[in-house]
């Protein structure tokens, strides 16, 4: 595929209107690509340009007035010391008494709950820091899957191949961004989630013999991308099965999608 | 050498409320018709400026200047605002489509509005957009000011999809061109 996609797209993006379905593939060029990144840099200037080179408007003087309140109470102390100091004077005599009879017990407690919230704040870090690894951990996978199919869309002997949904899921689609040599990438939307104990294999069949190519899961919304590798010959057809878990040799149960022949 | 805007942005990252009025006063009135035009109501215009401007101060530490100038990052985040804006009201009401399917409609010699309306529109068409050929300013038109994709300008000015890409990219080529000059 040549640059011309990511021109038009990039042109999409400066404008803030590239649809939903092309942005997370466009993205992912984008960190890579240094000739889209500077022609989206220099998109924003000049759209900037515009709009900086229109006669100015004086703004209704209100907003000012809000923001610099905003600003004045971020800014301010949280509470005037003048209000409080007669409280805190009655405050300190009672204190004072309640330390001598309760001071050591006070002391006690005061140790407890902050033990008790420490290990708090420490279980709740641990889980956020651990949610955390997890997220960038399937994003950066993800990432990893964008810029396979983007490589390989770069090489003009590579095809894409559409699968259609058949037996118990005729809605699901796929397509197969397939290189004869190097191997590919399913990507497939709409097909359920496999039952338990049930996993969705991958085939690629050349002169009527399937080879298995991996089993793989669909995520809550339907969705799979899932890497190919090279088929035992040139592959005719591919074809999804529903098989168990740990996959089979061969297939045994029904396709759930498969590509014209 | 910073310019003075980096160098605002700059003093508002470290807590600089002056720096911050001064930011305001430079480019609230540059952004200000830019945030009217979309979202067509004074009152809605004015708390999106709010907005805009309020993030800006918290956002300030995150500035870089290697990935735009402050012009830029003021324009590009309160045109996304207003838009977004814009999006949120039409979900809410359906009646909101109508005044933002006329306003793109209309040529902007005709479109309604009060003065300062009027003035931003015209403003557009006598600067840099007006320099570009009817059709690619009508599709960068279409999309930055009404937020519409691709597919919706094609189905709304009745040509293919891959006529408004092209036209959507020689139409911002062509702005870069002029910026450069």
């Amino acid at each position: 595929m040549s640059h011309e996609t990511f021109d038009d797209q990039v042109a999409a993006y400066a404008l803030d209107v590239l649809e939903t379905s092309e942005r997370a593939a466009f993205e992912a060029h984008l960190a890579g690509c240094a000739r889209c990144e500077r022609t989206l840099r220099e998109s924003r200037e000049a759209l900037a340009a515009v709009v900086l080179d229109g006669p100015p408007a004086v703004p209704p003087p209100d907003v000012k007035a809000a923001l610099m309140r905003r600003l004045a109470e971020e800014t301010a102390p949280p509470r005037r010391r003048s209000d409080t100091r007669r409280l805190w004077l009655r405050g300190a005599v009672v204190a004072a008494a309640a330390m001598v009879v309760g001071g050591f017990l006070t002391g006690m407690f005061v140790a407890a709950r902050y033990e008790a919230e420490l290990g708090r704040v420490a279980r709740e870090t641990s889980r956020l820091r651990e949610d955390l690894a997890r997220q960038e951990a399937a994003l950066q996978a993800r990432v990893t899957a964008y810029q396979a199919v983007v490589d390989l869309l770069r090489d003009p002997s590579t095809r894409v191949i559409a699968l259609k949904g058949a037996g118990p899921s005729p809605t699901a689609e796929g397509r197969v961004v397939w290189h004869e040599t190097a191997g590919g990438q399913v990507l497939i939307t709409k097909l359920p989630p496999a039952p338990a104990g049930k996993a969705y294999e991958m085939w690629t069949i050349a002169g009527g013999t399937p080879t298995a190519a991996g089993v793989f899961q669909v995520d809550a919304s339907g969705q799979a991308i899932h890497r190919v590798p090279p088929g035992a010959g040139p592959v005719d057809v591919f074809a999804v099965t529903l098989e168990p878990e740990s996959g089979v040799p061969a297939p045994t149960g029904p396709i759930v999608l498969a590509s014209a022949k | 050498m910073a310019t003075v805007g980096e160098d605002l942005v700059r003093r508002m990252a470290a807590g600089d409320g002056d720096a911050f009025a001064r930011f305001y006063d430079r480019y609230a009135p540059m952004v200000y018709p830019l945030i009217l035009r979309i979202v067509r109501d004074r009152s809605d215009a004015a708390d999106v400026l709010q907005d805009v401007f309020w993030e800006t101060w918290r956002a300030a530490g995150t500035y870089d200047p290697a990935r735009g100038t402050p012009e830029a990052w003021i324009v590009t985040r309160a045109r996304t605002r207003a838009i977004d804006r814009v999006r949120s009201m039409r979900r809410r009401s359906e009646t909101f489509v109508a005044p933002m399917d006329d306003a793109m409609a209309a040529a902007p010699a005709e479109s309604g509005g009060d003065a300062a309306d009027r003035a931003s529109d015209r403003s557009v068409v006598t600067g840099a957009l007006g320099r570009l050929p009817v059709p690619q300013r009508e599709v960068l038109e279409l999309a930055y000011y009404g937020g519409l994709t691709q597919t919706e300008i094609a189905e709304r000015i009745k040509q293919p999809l891959g006529t408004v890409k092209t036209r959507m990219r020689l139409g911002l080529e062509r702005l870069r061109e002029m910026m450069k000059r």
